[in-house]
């Protein structure tokens, strides 16, 4: 008994929040089981070519989830995060396209997404706006604006160095994949290790105590919906880099698959609670699923319908636990 | 009035919540066309066995007969088909719908809205209670308090209720407003409906009442003719005998202190009203207050949760002084611990610890990087000093029962930092173990040189917790205590109407 309350320990001290440790670890479980039919199921799955590419796919999803989960945890919600993504792409091209040099591109683009989040934040907390409106709205504006400055076509984006970001490899592995690796990892220090991170679940767990204690409540919040749309951004920045071209609508299907993840790994819609690690292996689950699914031959019609069910049954197991906690 | 049988009655009602026992045995009966007034402080057991007759809580034990048929009521809906309708301390109409609209909701119309048939009906009710001068197609929103409340009692006639209880109808009324109130309930005793009155106001309850029916600790422990008794004798029925043992002696008061916080003129409109006082290093000043005085807001507004007060001048440490928000409190130099721990106290899922540290969290650790080891020395010697039953420093404090979440909540604000306590209902849900560890420990602090402001609805927590008091209603202090005071008084000085 006491070598499970020590492991039990080790996993909280992981992966950090009561009870949150052991649903990453049931979808870690899950995550094995699902290569392992696959791999019985296809036998192109379980092949290094397959693989690079799942995570290719992976990073980019995983890229978009990952700030939107610390912000899902201190109480926010995102949506506008793949729209944002979708812009990044187009701003980098069109600056790029008109002569200025290629990191400058992505800086500014990076800058036009600081200015979405701190609008999402300003209207989400000082204005208190229900966040969901506010980022379907934000999400709508900076779609639309995506289109117009495209025209609604895909701009071409070839440049050495750049496009290395989305398809370039260190010691074979996918740097779009050690991109997303590395943001995971300083999340994780952030939610754990810093007083903000601290604050992002004080604020989440409890605002009108949070607020009572005298923590920067919107500050904290308004912080992480900038966290999100650069987060978004870079996700945005790999995707034009991986495709060589910015696509103004490529990462808005995404969007689903990515709320689909924080929730289903474990982070919870009330606020409080939430790891970073359960966001990233739900992603793993979702990402194989749909690359199985595809596999063996089944349409992108039912992997729809597959997301909505997942989504469904995420959002059920963490209104389950709100009521066993 | 011997010859009727009664309306109502309640025979040894019996209710208790998990292992705390609400209602010993409470006997209550009410005549038709009779006004009785039930009284009793706080956790008396009235409004228990209030909801008990309305059937929002079950009983343990016990018989209710209305017109000598034994009821049993499973849900409100049931009670309300009796006749017996509950008029809560909160007005509950539906201020965007019209008069006539709030008069005739019911859950038992069905069927299209016949709106001429609903104006007629209003008018009808409106007029028995002598206010046909009303619009029934006005929106309540665009009406006074007082009309509100009106409009509440028309409805629940309208409902045909022959027993009506009403919770402090007049709390939040001016006293030409209460009269208003009067009026109608005297109208209503002659149509014979029969009223049971919380109140907390004595001269009302004299004014208005038949009878007083007074519950102590969840037993009757009297039954007045409010022509007859005195009022000393009710406010005695409601304390009892004063038990000191939850107060200890204490150490006397430090011959010399500075005054540290100095209030005067702090104006909230509708709220708080020209409060003025000063306190000092060393003491604890008690805030005594019914529901609805403004004892629920006083601590907020100065603290800075309920933003800038519209008119006011504090001086704090030496220093002007303007409550603006939270955290500009606390720089100041002010700790707030609140009533409601569930829900603006603690975070549930966040451990002890996390919990604990939270006001100062910046002073453990570097500027960026928290230091769970400094947090855990820090948190591991308050578990020490305080008592406070946990696990360890990393239990979730949802685990924790009501009087050690409180300790950790009061632990948080004693930082040097702070120089001024102010703490809300400190023993709300508080077992009587932790209460009195926590009113040893506010002294100790205070005589350490925290000064203490309490504000409370519990007349004897003030009584024994405070070295000078002040006693608040509709937002006024309306009497200062110097030196310590009985709960009779502090009672008595809050039963006078202002």
């Amino acid at each position: 008994m006491s070598q499970s309350a020590q492991t039990n320990s080790l996993v909280k001290r992981l992966f950090g929040g009561s009870g949150v440790g052991t649903t990453v670890l049931i979808l870690l479980v899950f995550y094995v089981l699902l290569l392992v039919v696959f791999s019985f199921l296809s036998p192109f799955f379980m092949t290094v070519r397959n693989m690079t590419s799942i995570s290719s796919n992976i990073a980019l999803i995983g890229l978009m989830a990952a700030a939107g989960t610390p912000l899902i945890i201190a109480g926010g919600l995102d949506l506008s995060v793949a729209a944002v993504a979708g812009l990044t792409g187009v701003i980098i091209a069109l600056l790029h396209a008109a002569g200025i040099p290629i990191w400058f591109a992505v800086l500014a683009a990076i800058a036009v997404a600081v200015v979405v989040g701190i609008v999402n934040g300003i209207l989400a907390t000082y204005l208190r706006l229900n966040p969901l409106i506010v980022t379907l709205a934000t999400m709508s504006i900076v779609t639309g604006v995506s289109l117009i400055l495209t025209g609604g076509l895909s701009k071409p984006l070839l440049v050495d160095g750049f496009n290395w970001v989305g398809q370039g490899r260190i010691a074979g592995i996918p740097v779009p994949a050690l991109l997303m690796l590395t943001v995971y990892i300083g999340l994780w220090l952030m939610m754990q290790k810093t007083h903000f991170g601290r604050y992002a679940f004080a604020v989440g767990g409890n605002p009108d105590a949070s607020r009572l204690i005298g923590l920067p409540v919107d500050r904290t919040q308004i912080t992480l919906y900038v966290m999100s749309a650069v987060s978004g951004a870079l996700a945005g920045t790999v995707l034009a880099a991986m495709l060589g071209a910015a696509a103004p609508n490529a990462a808005g299907p995404h969007l689903l698959t990515v709320i689909a993840a924080i929730i289903l790994g474990g982070t919870s819609l009330q606020g409080g609670r939430g790891s970073v690690w359960g966001t990233l292996v739900a992603v793993l689950i979702l990402g194989t699923l749909n690359n199985g699914l595809t596999l063996m031959n089944v349409t992108s019609f039912w992997q729809d319908v597959t997301r909505g069910v997942v989504l469904i049954l995420a959002v059920g197991f963490d209104g389950l636990r709100q009521r066993m906690a | 009035m011997t010859a009727l049988s009664p309306r109502l009655q309640m025979q040894n009602i019996k209710k208790s919540f998990g292992p705390v026992q609400v209602l010993n045995g409470v006997s209550m009966d009410v005549m038709p066309g009779e006004i009785v007034a039930l009284l009793g402080s706080n956790g008396a057991g009235k409004s228990t066995l209030m909801k008990i007759l309305t059937a929002n809580y079950s009983k343990n034990a016990g018989d209710i007969r209305v017109n000598d048929q034994l009821v049993d009521f499973q849900t409100p809906r049931d009670a309300s088909r009796v006749g017996i309708r509950f008029l809560p301390q909160e007005i509950s109409v539906f201020p965007e719908l019209t008069i006539a609209e709030n008069i005739c909701m019911s859950a038992e119309s069905t069927g299209p809205v016949n709106w001429s048939d609903m104006a007629s009906r209003a008018e009808l009710v409106l007029d028995d209670l002598g206010f046909g001068q009303l619009d029934p197609q006005t929106l309540v929103n665009d009406l006074p308090v007082a009309e509100r409340r009106i409009i509440e009692i028309a409805r629940a006639l309208e409902g045909q209720a022959d027993i009506l209880v009403m919770d402090e109808p007049t709390a939040s009324l001016s006293e030409q407003e209460s009269e208003q109130i009067f009026i109608i309930l005297r109208r209503l005793k002659e149509r014979g409906t029969s009223i049971v009155y919380i109140s907390h106001y004595l001269k009302e309850v004299f004014e208005i009442s038949d009878r007083i029916v007074v519950l102590r600790d969840g037993l009757n422990s009297g039954e007045f003719d409010p022509h007859k008794a005195e009022v000393s004798e009710v406010v005695s029925a409601m304390l009892g005998k004063v038990s000191g043992s939850m107060f200890e002696d204490r150490p006397p008061l430090p011959e010399q202190s500075d005054v540290v916080l100095s209030c005067s003129g702090l104006t909230q409109p509708g709220v708080i009203e020209n409060v003025c006082f000063e306190l000092r290093t060393g003491e604890i000043m008690g805030v005594f207050g019914l529901i609805g005085s403004g004892v629920e807001v006083l601590g907020r507004l100065i603290f800075g949760a309920e933003g800038r007060p519209e008119a006011g001048s504090l001086m704090l440490n030496g220093a002007a002084y303007t409550p603006i928000s939270p955290l500009k409190g606390k720089q100041a130099g002010i700790g707030f611990v609140t009533a409601e721990r569930k829900t603006d106290g603690i975070m549930a899922d966040m451990s002890v610890r996390e919990n604990l540290v939270a006001a100062f969290q910046a002073d453990f650790g570097g500027k960026m990087l928290t230091s769970p080891a400094r947090e855990n020395e820090h948190t591991t010697d308050w578990i020490d000093r305080l008592g406070i039953k946990t696990a360890g420093p990393e239990q979730a404090i949802r685990f924790l029962s009501g009087g050690n979440q409180q300790k950790v909540c009061v632990a948080r604000w004693l930082n040097p930092k702070v120089k001024v306590l102010i703490l809300e209902e400190p023993t709300r849900g508080v077992d009587v173990g932790a209460r009195k560890d926590i009113y040893r420990q506010l002294v100790a602090f205070a005589r350490e040189g925290l000064a203490i402001l309490v504000l409370s609805s519990d007349v004897e927590e003030i009584a024994g917790l405070s070295d000078r008091s002040m006693v608040i209603d509709r937002g006024r202090i309306i009497e200062t205590f110097e030196a310590g005071a009985a709960p009779s008084d502090l009672m008595s000085a809050s039963a006078q109407p202002s």
